[in-house]
């Protein structure tokens, strides 16, 4: 399993994930990826753990108001109720959707808005639901049955697909369980399923100009190292 | 609380240095002993140790404030962060787990996710993705240590030696010590005075930049 996932985000979006600095429907698609691929769990832990010690290595805030701050320690000390237990908004357990008298699992990033809605609309081969991700982008789980090409479409925007269940191929290369495929708009695909297998993705689809935002955020201090 | 640190000080092998390529801060560096904050984190966790929150608070609230004012560019919401982090930090003392990372790594995450569901609260969206779908607050199943020796070859080449300059100058610090003059990770941690879980992590980090570099099968 260490290996099976092909296709990752590159480093510089898994930073900006950690940072929380990445808009947030693309962070939920790298989420999920997170979810389903070991490597990149470890990677997060390791830049988390960079980002803590440049927290703790940082100058303090230069304007301090010591009054204003004795204040707070006074007000956040006078709490006598702690935390003994992990509070989460997130379902307990896995959560599945139904599709075509088929069961999928839904990775712990995408439980608790798909348990929010699964509506699905099918068109032929092909179903969409839409989830409440509250954003700009369409963010939804994506069905093709086997044997399926997905139609000529255009998109002015980043298309990011992560494949949850089954495969998918594509002129550039076949994608499972945990790969992640992000598309610009000058990337022309014709994705489709294989003949015995369907696909279960998530599709994240934006417009191009946050998408270059997220280009020329690639340029920032913290990734020059980078190219 | 006192008692600890001040045995724990005496010991000089495990005074954190600066370290290149970190912003620091000469006049408004205190030194930190390592281990400083996650003691001081359990103390607070065991015995509600006010004393020992406060020294935490002291040290990271202004630090958090900065962070604040950087991604808000506002007084009043660094602040809000600043509070609702740092009584996160009381409250939930107790979910700590040091085994999993440092105390600041900790706060830091914290941190974020307050910071996040704040931005996204001012859009005033019901069913929205939260810093709880986004960042797991939970244990992986653990990975074993894999795949640096089958790089020891390749990093010798020429067509590496470009990459290799362009990491992270606290990473190919690590690199060079490690690969280039051969040391131990433990030698490289007593060395530079950082925790052995950070050599490791840094040579991932490195290892999977170069591995980015070399091969395109990232998105």
């Amino acid at each position: 399993m260490t290996h099976a996932v092909k296709y990752h985000p590159g480093i510089p979006l898994l930073e900006q994930y950690v940072e929380g600095t990445l808009e947030a429907d693309v962070a939920l698609a790298v989420s999920a990826h997170i979810d389903l691929c070991p490597h990149c769990q470890q990677l997060c832990l390791d830049l988390s753990a960079e980002q803590g010690l440049m927290l703790e290595k940082s100058a303090p805030a230069a304007e301090l108001n010591v009054s204003d701050m004795d204040e707070m320690l006074a007000e956040i000390l006078a709490h006598t109720q702690l935390d003994t237990g992990q509070v989460s908004s997130q379902p307990e357990g896995p959560v599945q959707v139904h599709l075509k008298g088929k069961t999928f699992t839904v990775p712990r990033a995408l439980a608790r808005l798909v348990e929010q809605q699964t509506k699905w609309t099918q068109l032929g081969s092909i179903a969409n639901a839409k989830l409440p991700a509250g954003d700009k982008r369409h963010v939804s789980l994506l069905y093709i049955d086997k044997d399926t090409a997905i139609p000529q479409h255009t998109h002015k925007g980043l298309e990011i697909t992560l494949v949850l269940s089954g495969r998918i191929v594509d002129e550039q290369g076949s994608y499972g369980v945990g790969d992640i495929l992000i598309n610009t708009p000058d990337d022309t695909h014709t994705p489709r399923t294989l003949p015995d297998e369907d696909c279960l993705c998530l599709s994240v689809l934006s417009a191009p100009l946050q998408f270059n935002k997220g280009i020329t955020r690639l340029l920032n201090p913290l990734q020059h190292l980078f190219y | 609380m006192l008692n600890l640190a001040s045995t724990q000080r005496h010991d000089g092998t495990t005074t954190v240095q600066r370290e290149p390529g970190m912003s620091t801060n000469d006049e408004n560096a205190p030194e930190i002993r390592t281990g400083q904050w996650e003691d001081a984190l359990s103390f607070v966790a065991v015995h509600q140790d006010k004393a020992a929150y406060s020294e935490l608070f002291s040290y990271f609230a202004p630090r958090l404030k900065a962070f604040g004012m950087k991604m808000f560019g506002n007084e009043q919401q660094a602040l809000e962060m600043v509070q609702d982090t740092m009584l996160n930090v009381w409250r939930k003392a107790r979910l700590f787990d040091p085994s999993r990372g440092c105390a600041s790594t900790w706060i830091f995450t914290i941190a974020r996710n307050v910071r996040f569901d704040m931005l996204r609260k001012k859009q005033s969206r019901k069913d929205d993705i939260s810093a709880d779908d986004l960042w797991y607050d939970g244990n992986y199943p653990e990975q074993e240590d894999s795949g640096s020796h089958q790089w020891d070859t390749v990093l010798m080449t020429e067509k590496l030696a470009p990459h290799f300059d362009r990491l992270p100058e606290a990473q190919r610090l690590v690199m060079v010590k490690v690969y280039l003059e051969e040391k131990s990770h433990q030698e490289v941690s007593d060395e530079l005075a950082i925790p052995l879980g950070t050599v490791k992590s840094r040579i991932r980090l490195a290892l999977d930049r170069l591995r980015e570099a070399l091969d395109d099968t990232r998105s």
